[in-house]
C-alpha cells in the first residue's frame, strides 16, 4: 500500500466534489433556509428564527404525516423483507430444479421504471374497469377506490413498491442464503428437523448481518421509492392520507411553496434518518456481530 | 427416491409460481394491453392475446409525441451519468484499496452515507444551486448531481479487495506507476464487475423519476418516465391503450438489456457480498 497522500486525494476528488456540493452542503443550506419564511422566487428573505420548527411541531399534519410514515413501513417491511426472506429460503434450501428459472423470472420487475410500474397498477386498480375490479366482481365483491380512501391507499401504493423491489431484495438475501452450507441443513434433515426449526436454529443466524441490510434498504429506500407513485397518482391525498416525511419536504418546497417549512421537515427527515442508521448499527449490528 | 422428493418439494414450487404469476403478469398485461384497440381494452381486459392485434396505439403515440426525442433524452442522461460514475467509483475505491491514509474509513463511511440520505432532503438546495448555474431544464442539470454513486464505489471496492494484493505488490516492484497499475492491472481484472455495475447504473438512471421531474419543464426535454405522466394528466386515463404502449416502449431497453446480461446483473448482486 503507498502512503502518498497527495495521489490517493487526487483519485477520491471527482467522487468527493460531487458528495461535498450536491450531498453535504444541502444538508447545511436546509438548516439555514429552516429559518426563514421565503416562496423561492421573492427578492425577501424573512428571518423567522424558530418558528417554522415551532408552527410544524404544533400542527396535527405531524402526527398524520407520522402514523402514515409508520404504515408506509409496515407494508413495506411484509412484502420487501419477510416475503423474500422466506421465498429466499425456500429457493435457496427447500427446492432443488428450476432455481435459475425461478430467480431470473422473479427479478424481472426490478428492472422497470417506477413510473411505469405506477402507471400500470393505476390501470389494474381501476374500480371501473380494472382487472383487479373484475376478478373481484367474481365474488361479487364491488372494488373500492384504492387510491382514493385513507390507509387503503397506503396499502395500494406499497404493493407498487413490493412488486417492483421484491426481486431485488430476493436476490440479495438469496446470496445470504446459499452461503449456509449445504451439509448443515442436510444433517439436520437428518435428525428430522422440521423446516421451521431449521429456519429458526440455522438460517437466521446466520443469514442475519444480510437480513439487517435488507431490513435497512426496505426502509430506507421504501419511503423514497413511494415518491414516484404518490407523485403520479395520489400526490399526497386522499387529504393527505398518503404523504409521508420524505414527500412532504417536495411537497412544502415545490407544491405550497413554502422553503421554511419545507426545509425544517428536510431537517426532522435527515435526523429521524440518522437516528435509525445509529440505531441500527449500535444495536443491531453490534448484536449479531456479538453472536457470530 | 425422485418421487420422494417431488412429494415433499411440490409446495414449494407451487408458492414459487404463485410468485412468478404475480411478478411477470403484469408485464404480460401492459404488453398484450398495448396491442388492443380501445373496444378490446374495456371488452376483453384480461385477455392476454388481443385479436386481431392492433399497431395502431404505437403509430398513435408516434404521430401525436416526439417520442424518439424522449427516447434520445433519456439515453443521452442515462449515457453520460453511467460513463462518469463507472470513472468516479473506479477512481474513489482505487484510491481506497491502493492507498493508505489518515481517516480512510471516515471518508469512505462519509461517501457510502451519501446513498442513504432521501432525495427530498437535497432536492430544494440542488434545485436552487441548478437555477443559478442556469442548468434548469437542461439534461446536464439532471446528470451533475448523478456523477458519483457512494454504492457504486462501495461495489467497486469490494471487489477490487479481491485482487491478490501480491499481484499488485509485484507490479509495483517492477516500477509501475499507480495509473498504470489501475489501468493495466486492476481494471482487466475487475471488467466484468464494472460492466454489471455500468448495466445498474444504466437501469436506474433510465427509469429515473424524480429529480428529473424538477429540472426538466419545457415539453420538448422530457425522459421517458415523466412523458408517461402526460398519459395520466392529459388524456385522463382513458386511453390505456397508448398509456401501455408508452409503457411497454419505456421498458424495453431495462428489458432487452436485463435479458441479455441476466447472468451479470444477477450474479453482481449475489457475489458482490452487500453484508451490510
Amino acid at each position: 500500500m503507498s502512503k502518498n497522500f497527495k495521489e490517493a486525494i487526487l483519485y477520491l476528488l471527482p467522487a468527493a466534489i460531487i458528495f461535498l456540493v450536491f450531498y453535504y452542503w444541502p444538508l447545511f443550506q436546509n438548516i439555514y433556509l429552516s429559518f426563514f419564511s421565503w416562496n423561492m422566487v421573492s427578492p425577501n428573505m424573512k428571518f423567522v428564527g424558530l418558528e417554522n420548527f415551532t408552527e410544524l411541531f404544533a400542527s396535527a399534519e405531524l402526527i398524520k404525516i407520522i402514523i402514515n410514515t409508520v404504515l408506509f413501513v409496515l407494508f413495506l417491511l411484509i412484502f420487501n423483507f419477510v416475503l423474500p426472506y422466506i421465498y429466499s429460503f425456500i429457493l435457496g434450501h427447500l427446492v432443488k430444479k428450476g432455481n435459475t428459472f425461478y430467480r431470473a423470472s422473479l427479478f424481472l420487475p426490478a428492472t422497470l421504471s417506477l413510473a411505469v410500474a405506477s402507471i400500470l397498477f393505476l390501470w389494474i386498480y381501476n374500480p371501473l374497469a380494472g382487472p383487479v375490479s373484475i376478478v373481484l366482481g367474481w365474488f361479487g365483491i364491488s372494488s373500492p377506490a384504492w387510491f382514493k380512501e385513507n390507509y387503503l391507499v397506503i396499502f395500494a401504493i406499497t404493493t407498487i413498491i413490493g412488486w417492483k423491489t421484491f426481486g431485488y431484495n430476493l436476490i440479495v438475501m438469496l446470496a445470504a442464503m446459499v452461503s449456509v452450507p449445504k451439509e448443515m441443513i442436510e444433517a439436520a434433515k437428518l435428525e428430522n428437523a422440521s423446516n421451521w426449526v431449521i429456519f429458526k436454529k440455522i438460517i437466521l443466524p446466520m443469514t442475519s448481518p444480510t437480513a439487517i441490510y435488507v431490513f435497512t434498504i426496505t426502509i430506507v429506500f421504501g419511503l423514497q421509492y413511494v415518491l414516484t407513485p404518490v407523485n403520479m397518482l395520489t400526490q399526497g391525498g386522499p387529504d393527505q392520507g398518503s404523504t409521508n416525511l420524505v414527500y412532504i419536504i417536495y411537497q412544502y418546497a415545490f407544491t405550497f411553496f413554502k422553503t421554511g417549512t419545507a426545509a425544517a421537515y428536510a431537517f426532522i427527515t435527515m435526523v429521524v434518518y440518522l437516528l435509525f442508521l445509529y440505531l441500527k448499527h449500535e444495536f443491531l449490528d453490534k448484536k449479531v456481530y456479538y453472536e457470530n | 427416491m425422485k418421487t420422494e422428493r417431488w412429494k415433499d418439494e411440490w409446495v414449494w414450487h407451487v408458492l414459487l409460481l404463485i410468485a412468478i404469476f404475480v411478478m411477470l403478469w403484469p408485464i404480460v398485461f401492459m404488453i398484450s394491453t398495448s396491442f388492443k384497440d380501445l373496444d378490446q381494452v374495456f371488452e376483453s381486459t384480461l385477455n392476454p392475446l388481443p385479436f386481431p392485434p392492433t399497431f395502431s396505439n404505437y403509430t398513435n403515440v408516434l404521430r401525436e409525441f416526439p417520442l424518439f426525442t424522449y427516447i434520445w433524452n433519456t439515453f443521452f442522461i442515462a449515457a453520460c451519468v453511467t460513463i462518469s460514475k463507472v470513472i468516479t467509483s473506479v477512481m474513489a475505491a482505487f484510491s481506497f484499496v491502493y492507498y493508505d491514509f489518515k481517516y480512510k474509513e471516515t471518508i469512505f463511511n462519509a461517501m457510502l452515507l451519501t446513498f442513504f440520505i432521501p432525495v427530498t432532503v437535497l432536492i430544494m438546495p440542488n434545485y436552487l444551486f441548478m437555477s443559478k448555474l442556469g442548468l434548469l431544464d437542461t439534461p446536464y442539470g439532471v446528470m451533475l448531481p448523478a456523477f458519483a454513486d457512494g454504492m457504486g464505489i462501495y461495489l467497486m471496492r469490494q471487489t477490487m479487495r479481491g485482487i491478490p494484493k501480491a499481484l499488485l505488490e509485484t507490479s509495483v516492484l517492477d516500477g509501475a506507476k499507480p495509473h498504470h497499475i489501475l489501468t493495466k492491472v486492476v481494471i482487466p481484472l475487475i471488467k466484468p464487475a464494472i460492466f454489471a455495475n455500468a448495466i445498474l447504473f444504466f437501469i436506474n438512471s433510465w427509469n429515473e423519476y424524480f429529480w428529473p421531474l424538477l429540472i426538466l419543464q419545457s415539453n420538448e426535454n422530457l425522459t421517458l418516465p415523466l412523458a408517461l405522466q402526460l398519459f395520466i394528466s392529459a388524456e385522463g386515463g382513458s386511453e390505456w391503450g397508448v398509456a401501455m404502449a408508452v409503457a411497454t416502449l419505456t421498458s424495453l431497453p431495462p428489458l432487452v438489456l436485463y435479458i441479455f446480461c441476466q447472468k451479470f446483473i444477477i450474479n453482481t448482486f449475489m457475489n458482490s457480498g452487500v453484508k451490510g
